[in-house]
């Protein structure tokens, strides 16, 4: 007999009424804040410096009252009391698992703990979003992606076996390899970043492997990279594998995945609203903006009860639109587009973040080198690309072969291995400052 | 103990939801135990945690998540 299933994870609160939905948030909103203010040295003092207390939290609009968290303010406490600063409610030995993401040059990483609660809550998140796009316990999911101390898609992994997916890492695979198993084991669901989905379509070209025709992959998940939302980049992936192409975004602050994309695809993703709380609002003045206009993400997170993350400013640009643009009736709200970009200067290549102080800091290291700039581009529509453009002190050319060698590897190290493109300038090409340098150009098409 | 009635928006908790809190709250007494031999207590743990997973998803309790 076929199991005949719901569409929802949880069709029960994904359905609710949007005014027993926002009942919910409010209750939620209230446990949360009273329980970081008793057990958070560090929400009680920020709470304490803006004058609010938990009880006056009556509404919930009465989140505006408080004070937004930002990753610099998180940042400082981890650096005054090392490891973790005082915003974890709970002691490290109560932890199962500990992430970090990557501290690149002068950066300290960003450290996370969960419990065991925290864990199947992340896990949880990922059900919804796996489940919302399809994934039922028939399938086989490959993942094409190496676990390690980042946490980025370990969530996923762990859903699919919650789910009773048969489900397979290849951390150590080649990714000729990793093309051989999906088609071997027949795998009906692969999940990689967008760039990676991509490669692995253009790598089974080359071993002539015609995916559509050989594999069995119905589902392509992608996470980690904004141009899983770019509609031409989840058309070359669907031409090459066959199968739909689904978006998911989340981030290390809050262990898991926000939103995800329905089996509708209506132009974006749902907002996970049960769990989380999605404020759009404008990035100078703090304000909310109303449906359609582009802001900053904050978002306010029920899950992890280890680091309590309320109106944390995420510098995500996003546009939400009603949830009644899409027809599948989950009552979260949609990201048209995706996550749009960031209201600061940090860039995203290929999965990984580059900070232009971080490569600055790498370049000077040379005193060989007089100006630099690095140039962002996009090779067909879909692979970002860095270059470093150096141009040295005047006779210091023969140093260039060993100099661009070197740079190549510290970027590289700096950056999660992260390969740059370095290349020689001419003499007096590259433009010149005085104030507020100019040495980033991003030539990557807007979305 | 009590069963419990209604949600934390005052609904009234259905009979399936009932029993699901009701698995919950009996794991998380015995999770809560510390004469038990390790490979019961820790599966039990393991066992509370997914409980309390789906009755935070129905929205059956709001409640400290600390206890795991
Ligand atoms: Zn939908």
């Amino acid at each position: 007999m076929t199991q005949h299933w719901s569409p929802y994870w949880n069709p029960k609160v994904e359905t609710l009424p949007k005014d027993q939905l926002r009942a919910l948030q409010l209750k939620k909103l209230q446990t949360l804040v009273q329980y970081a203010c008793t057990h958070s040295p560090f929400h009680r003092r920020l709470y304490e410096k803006a004058g609010v207390r938990p009880e006056q939290i009556k509404t919930l609009d009465d989140i505006r009252r408080l004070p937004f968290m930002t990753r610099e303010d998180w940042m400082a406490n981890q650096a005054e009391q090392p490891l973790f600063g005082d915003l974890i409610t709970r002691p490290p030995a109560d932890a199962i698992r500990y992430h970090l993401t990557s501290g690149t040059s002068g950066r300290q990483p960003l450290r996370v703990l969960d419990s065991r609660k925290d864990w199947s809550w992340i896990t949880d998140m990922w059900c919804y979003g796996f489940w919302g796009f399809g994934i039922r316990p028939r399938d086989t999911v490959f993942f094409a992606f190496s676990y390690g101390s980042f946490i980025g898609f370990w969530g996923a992994h762990y859903c699919c076996e919650k789910i009773g997916c048969l489900t397979l890492a290849s951390g150590n695979m080649t990714t000729e390899q990793r093309v051989k198993q999906i088609v071997e084991l027949g795998a009906t669901v692969v999940c990689a970043t967008p760039t990676y989905a991509l490669r692995m379509g253009q790598t089974a070209e080359k071993m002539g492997i015609n995916l559509k025709r050989d594999g069995k992959v119905r589902r392509v998940i992608v996470s980690g990279e904004p141009a899983g939302s770019i509609p031409a980049v989840k058309k070359m992936i669907e031409d090459m594998w066959g199968g739909k192409c689904g978006d998911t975004a989340g981030m290390t602050e809050i262990g898991t995945i926000m939103v995800f994309e329905c089996e509708q695809q209506p132009g974006g993703p749902h907002i996970i609203e049960d769990h989380f709380i999605e404020e759009v609002l404008d990035s100078d003045t703090g304000e909310p903006l109303p449906y359609g206009q582009r802001g900053e993400r904050v978002v306010t997170s029920f899950g992890r009860s280890f680091i309590p993350l309320i109106r944390y400013r995420t510098k995500d640009l996003v546009n939400k639109v009603p949830h009644t643009h899409c027809s599948c009736g989950r009552n979260g709200d949609i990201y048209e587009g995706g996550i749009l970009g960031r209201t600061d200067d940090m860039k995203l290549i290929r999965g990984t973040n580059v900070y232009p102080r971080a490569v600055e800091s790498v370049v000077r290291e040379h005193a060989e080198i007089e100006e630099f700039q690095i140039i962002l581009t996009r090779t067909d529509n879909v692979q970002d690309e860095i270059a470093v453009k150096i141009e040295l002190k005047p006779n210091q050319q023969d140093c260039w072969p060993r100099l661009r060698a070197q740079l190549s590897k510290d970027l590289a190290d700096a950056h999660e291995g992260l390969r740059f493109n370095v290349d020689l300038a001419n003499v007096g090409e590259l433009p010149r400052f005085e104030l507020k340098a100019k040495r980033l150009q991003d030539l990557r098409p807007t979305n | 103990m009590h069963d419990q009635q209604m949600d934390p928006l005052g609904r009234t908790v259905t009979k399936d939801e009932q029993e699901l809190l009701a698995l919950f709250r009996q794991l998380e007494r015995l999770s809560q135990r510390t004469d038990l031999p390790p490979c019961a207590l820790m599966n039990v743990k393991q066992a509370m945690v997914l409980m309390w997973n789906a009755c935070n998803d129905l929205f059956l309790i709001s409640e400290d998540p600390r206890g795991d």
